[in-house]
């Protein structure tokens, strides 16, 4: 029997918050993996879910910030988490460099997510013992 | 580590299919190796000589005739989807092996993903 302790986890993330629960789902898996002993190696955010990375999103103050839940998660665990720039760019999610080379008016990438390529999620596939992805759903 | 990627979102009106499709040129380009599937009315995606004049997108016969040059594997189609959509195979592109049997497909690959 392989030996689970050891297992680490890439998350991809393709829904957005507020119009779908996967980033919810995704946070609860999180958590729940790291109590049990395994790691989460990076999130990566994809499609719709580049959302989760946006500094504006201002939800109702009776309703989870996901964003901030998932910022404060990511910074107490020390997760690399990464919004894919294709994706990003389209929905209007720039970090200061990106604002810089499209002349926007404003940067709202929320720290600690970054920005990179899709390169970024065919390495954590490579390195993590398993990739699990959480979508929209129907 | 072979990995499949699948698109079963219709070629217009959803981006998740060409965001599929990128993941998949990604992997290629980075020398893993990966093939694509189409089901249900993902296999809108395989018509030839789509007319995308009037909806001011690109049309995705174009991004999708680029896979092979990418180092795309192979495009599968699901047969029974095809038959769905009307589409026999006069009316697809050139390079999609029909498949008859999804889950014996799968199971040649390590790796399976959806983008949406």
């Amino acid at each position: 029997m392989a030996d689970t302790r050891s297992a680490t986890f890439a998350l991809v993330i393709t829904g957005a918050p507020y119009s779908s629960q996967a980033p919810q789902t995704a946070l609860g898996f999180a958590k729940a993996a790291i109590a049990a002993g395994h790691r989460i190696d990076r999130v990566f955010l994809y499609g719709d879910g580049v959302h989760l990375a946006s500094a504006l999103c201002a939800p109702p103050s009776d309703e989870p910030h996901w964003p901030q839940e998932w910022a404060g998660f990511l910074e107490q665990h020390g997760i690399s988490a990464i919004a894919c720039i294709a994706s990003a760019l389209r929905r209007g999610l720039v970090n200061e460099a990106e604002q810089k080379r499209y002349q926007l008016p404003s940067a709202n990438l929320l720290r600690p997510f970054d920005i990179a390529g899709l390169g970024d999620w065919v390495e954590g596939r490579m390195t993590s013992t398993r990739t699990l992805y959480f979508h929209a759903g129907g | 580590m072979s990995t499949l990627i699948m698109i079963d979102q219709p070629s217009y009106g959803s981006w998740s299919g060409r965001e599929a499709l990128d993941m998949a040129f990604s992997l290629a380009a980075f020398d893993q190796p990966a093939a694509l599937l189409f089901t249900g009315a993902g296999v809108t995606w395989l018509r030839r000589e789509q007319d995308t004049a009037d909806l001011g997108q690109k049309s995705v016969e174009k991004n999708l005739s680029a896979a092979p040059v990418f180092g795309i594997e192979a495009i599968f189609a699901d047969r029974a989807a095809c038959q769905r959509y009307g589409l026999d195979e006069r009316s697809l592109i050139a390079g999609v092996t029909l498949v008859d049997a999804i889950s014996a497909l799968l199971n040649q690959y390590d790796h399976t993903a959806f983008a949406g």
